[in-house]
């Protein structure tokens, strides 16, 4: 090697333990299903599978633990961890300016905070998968659900677009594949390749965002095209290939969270995967998704969002505010005539993120700075706990009926009244009363809408809000049916069976922590916000706020202090 | 060099690739004909990355080749992509007989 | 000399495109997508990326076009049987291509590239690479040009580590999941027995 290429630090690899943990028990629980679960009964078999796979994410959680425990200590109390781990590790984890491998991917506490998020929603959702058996291939499915979340880990925590793209890239094609795994039904296989044609289509329009997005700002990194475009004067004004770009972009993620005008696989995705996957297309994956966006829309291309200070000026302020309007109310008023219970969760889930996208839109221009994303934050964590809860009642109707239409829940009161209680509470969550923690989600998104500084975008963002409001109202309307179901009507056929641990447990634990997260809103709130201020600003700890002067050579005991840009003390 | 190709003619060209792979992925009904439009379109977006890594001025940090090696990403995933296209169209011929992508009828949407 | 080298091939690929897209016959359609693919690989050569350039024809050619072909053949009563270019949408689709390359065409013709270095419709030629005093990218980049295997291979090493890592989880995660999905499945009364050819794609996904 030469002697100018400055080596790879391996102590980066600790900073990723969970997703290497996943990485790896994808292929132990293949190689444990090929090799001694195949010759049980297929009940036996899913359970030890599916037991095998939460042996997997329990390390991976440990070592999130872990790391999250690291991290606070390095804010905390830096000697300390010095004196714990020694001059080498421990002065490595006490470093602040938060980025591993080059700059390509974010560490620290934001990190851990959302792979805890993700563990515990894949625990949920791997355990669902215990409850009923849709496929044969269930080391494959295990596996492929693993790396799926490994991709989510990854993109949530990158800050170069190259990562971002190959992180997105697995994780979507992780879940077409996934999808298509319901053996017994076509609809699976056609809800696959349709997921497949409309993702694809999508990630190739962003790839072309993405490459004009590098030609006008000459790197990948997003704090650096977030300062060249900060450098530039033209703003956006008269720039097309940039308004191309930013549309681009905009397809690209607008797919991924669901936003109308791309929303149109969501119903049928969400009603022909199994209903683990769906959950974890519905949680995982948006939660991953939107963190990126935040990322790239707020910080690499937030001078991008209203440079001549006016909404409606040109920037992707005014685009996304229309989208959101445009999602919220579509998905609220489509989810009203729906009588399949995973159809009406996967308009009720494009709803959501029109809500989250006013959170978007809000965090550009709020006073706060970045400690306003937050609110998205917190949103993301309670909207995906209900979600999965959601989920599991899917499965359960799947499993005992082979169908999920809500009129298959009439009478579950009379049948299993603490689990009737807690879908209420999953229920009342979604539509925002108190004091479940969706009223405090939609309550901080609209409250950072509101603390704006100038005029122009206050009466736009108002507008949104008061439209966000309304839009509440008509959602209780669909999720009031869900409890009409179980409370009013008597059941016409055949009574549901009582659920199993594995899906009756998913169902209260996210009926307990959606309880738990309202009743005391504070720490989540503070957590959310602590996390969305190194999720944006990732690269300008450490870079002096005068741009473009390169970086002070780094210190000769510790060369990977900034060895993300190595070239920069020479130019 | 004087009688060098200017950058714009790769755009132009890029451009137009990725215009007609879009108007594919509109036009065909077919699934595997949709794929190779995908493909025009990833191979489009690949020139503009290499054209803009060869006459662009890094800004400061980039690394020597970024665009070279987001397109070796992007053939990757292109490749993963076709694999598992090719999966799924013939999933979905084994169960219709068919691969149009309006042919399909279990999903009410 | 370049130029009209350019514009040749530049044409060809074009064409090649428009024949993928409106051939009715798959099979022409993918000989269409190969030649494509060659001209891009040429295109390549063109802004002195060898090494990409081998990759795309041993990549793009040889297994994309290869696997795109296997799916043809297994599916091809389907595949031939009816006209597929969907008679309602032609017009509506043929404008919307069209206005996306005006719009896109436009905005690179306007574009001022923020970072310094002017509009784009104004850099006429590649930067020179004679080193120079304070310039660290143009002997960075030089060095890329001539030596590129081994600058890709430093990359993927060091600052480009672990897309590089995610790149090969993406490939197996795809190997799982298409063998998986295609593999011959026992369930009795669905359509037809699985055949040998069709064990064979699952095969032909792999590499």
């Amino acid at each position: 090697m030469p002697p100018n290429v400055v080596p790879l630090d391996l102590r980066d690899f600790l900073c990723i333990a969970p997703a290497l943990v996943l990485a790896f028990w994808g292929l132990v629980v293949i190689a444990a299903d090929l090799g001694r679960f195949r010759r049980l009964d297929p009940d036996a078999r899913r359970v030890a599978c599916g037991r095998a796979t939460l042996v997997g994410v329990g390390l991976a959680l440990a070592s999130a633990v872990f790391l999250a425990w690291v991290d606070a200590l390095a804010q905390s109390d830096a000697p300390r961890l010095v004196a714990l781990f020694g001059d080498s590790l421990g002065g490595y984890f006490a470093r602040t300016d938060g980025l591993i491998f080059f700059g390509t991917l974010a560490r620290g506490l934001a990190v851990d905070v959302l792979n805890v998020l993700f563990l515990v929603l894949l625990a949920m959702v791997v355990w669902m998968s215990t409850s009923y058996g849709f496929t044969d291939d269930l080391g494959e499915y295990f596996a492929l659900m693993l790396w799926a979340t490994v991709g989510m880990m990854l993109l949530a925590a990158a800050e170069e677009l190259a990562t971002l793209f190959i992180a997105l890239e697995t994780t979507t094609i992780c879940l077409y594949l996934a999808t298509a795994f319901e053996r017994s039904r076509r609809r699976s296989a056609e809800a696959g390749l349709k997921y497949f044609v409309y993702g694809s289509v999508s990630s190739a329009l962003f790839l072309y965002g993405l490459s004009l997005v590098y030609g006008l700002a000459g790197s990948t990194y997003f704090d650096a095209i977030g300062r060249v475009l900060r450098g530039g004067d033209a703003g956006l004004a008269g720039n097309l290939a940039g308004a191309s770009a930013l549309l681009l972009l905009l397809v690209g993620f607008g797919f991924k969270v669901s936003a109308v005008p791309f929303q149109q696989w969501v119903p049928d995705v969400y009603e022909g995967a199994p209903a683990p996957v769906a959950a974890w297309i519905a949680t995982g994956s948006k939660v991953a998704s939107f963190v990126a966006m935040l990322k790239v829309f707020v910080h690499a291309l937030g001078p991008w969002s209203h440079p001549s200070g006016s909404v409606m000026g040109p920037g992707w302020l005014g685009v996304v505010a229309v989208v959101a309007a445009v999602t919220m109310t579509y998905g609220n008023l489509a989810a009203l005539a729906q009588k399949d219970l995973k159809r009406m969760l996967a308009y009720s889930s494009i709803a959501h993120a029109g809500y989250m996208l006013v959170g978007v839109a809000a965090a550009s221009v709020s006073t706060e700075g970045p400690a306003s994303a937050g609110a998205v934050v917190y949103y993301l964590i309670v909207y995906a706990l209900a979600n999965v809860g959601a989920f599991a009642v899917a499965a359960w109707l799947a499993r005992d009926k082979g169908t999920e239409a809500i009129a298959d829940l009439d009478g579950l009161a009379g049948r299993s009244p603490s689990l009737a209680v807690c879908i209420v509470v999953l229920m009342l969550s979604l539509i925002g009363v108190p004091p479940f923690a969706g009223f405090f989600g939609k309550l901080y998104v609209f409250m950072e809408a509101l603390r704006q500084g100038p005029s122009d975008t206050r009466i736009v963002l108002t507008w949104l809000v008061a439209l966000g409001l309304f839009n509440s109202v008509v959602s209780a309307f669909y999720y009031v049916r869900v409890l009409k179901a179980m409370y009013l009507r008597e059941p016409s056929g055949r009574p549901i069976e009582p659920a199993r641990p594995a899906l009756a447990l998913p169902i209260a634990a996210a009926a307990v922590l959606v309880t738990v997260l309202g009743v005391v809103p504070g720490p989540l709130v503070d957590l959310s916000r602590s996390v969305a201020v190194p999720m944006l600003t990732a690269g300008r700890l450490d870079v002096p706020a005068a741009v473009d002067v390169p970086a002070p050579a780094p210190p000769a005991e510790k060369p990977s202090g900034v060895a993300w840009h190595p070239e920069t003390p020479t130019d | 060099m004087a009688n060098d190709i200017p950058l714009n003619w790769f755009l132009y060209f890029s451009a137009a690739a990725f215009a007609i792979g879009l108007t594919g992925v509109l036009l065909r009904r077919n699934a595997i004909a949709v794929l190779m439009a995908i493909e025009i379109m990833l191979n489009a977006a690949n020139v503009n990355l290499v054209a803009f890594w060869r006459y662009g001025t890094p800004a400061a940090g980039a690394g020597p080749m970024p665009g070279v090696i987001l397109a070796l990403l992007v053939v990757t995933v292109a490749a993963a992509e076709v694999a598992v296209g090719i999966g799924l169209v013939l999933l979905c011929y084994r169960r219709w007989r068919a691969v149009d992508v309006d042919r399909y009828d279990t999903l009410s949407g | 000399m370049a130029r009209s080298l350019f514009l040749a091939i530049a044409a060809l690929g074009l064409l090649a495109a428009l024949g993928t897209v409106l051939a009715r016959n798959l099979v022409r359609a993918a000989l269409h997508l190969v030649a494509f693919f060659f001209c891009v690989a040429c295109l390549f050569v063109m802004l002195e990326a060898e090494f990409l350039a081998a990759v795309q024809v041993l990549i793009y050619i040889g297994a994309v076009a290869i696997l795109l072909m296997f799916g043809i053949m297994l599916t091809r009563n389907a595949a031939t049987a009816e006209a597929d270019l969907s008679g309602g949408w032609r017009v509506p689709g043929v404008i919307a291509g069209l206005c996306v390359f005006a719009a896109l065409a436009f905005g690179i013709n306007n574009a001022v590239s923020p970072s310094g270095s002017g509009a784009w419709s104004a850099i006429v030629a590649r930067p020179a690479l004679e080193p120079a005093e304070g310039v660290a990218w143009k002997a960075e980049r030089s060095r890329a040009i001539d030596d590129m295997p081994r600058v890709v291979g430093e990359q993927f090493m060091t600052r480009y580590a672990l897309a590089f890592e995610l790149a090969g989880l993406l490939l197996t995660a795809a190997l799982v999941g298409a063998v998986a999905l295609a593999r011959e499945e026992p369930a009795p009364g669905d359509s037809e027995p699985a055949t040998a050819v069709e064990a064979e794609a699952a095969v032909g996904t792999t590499p």
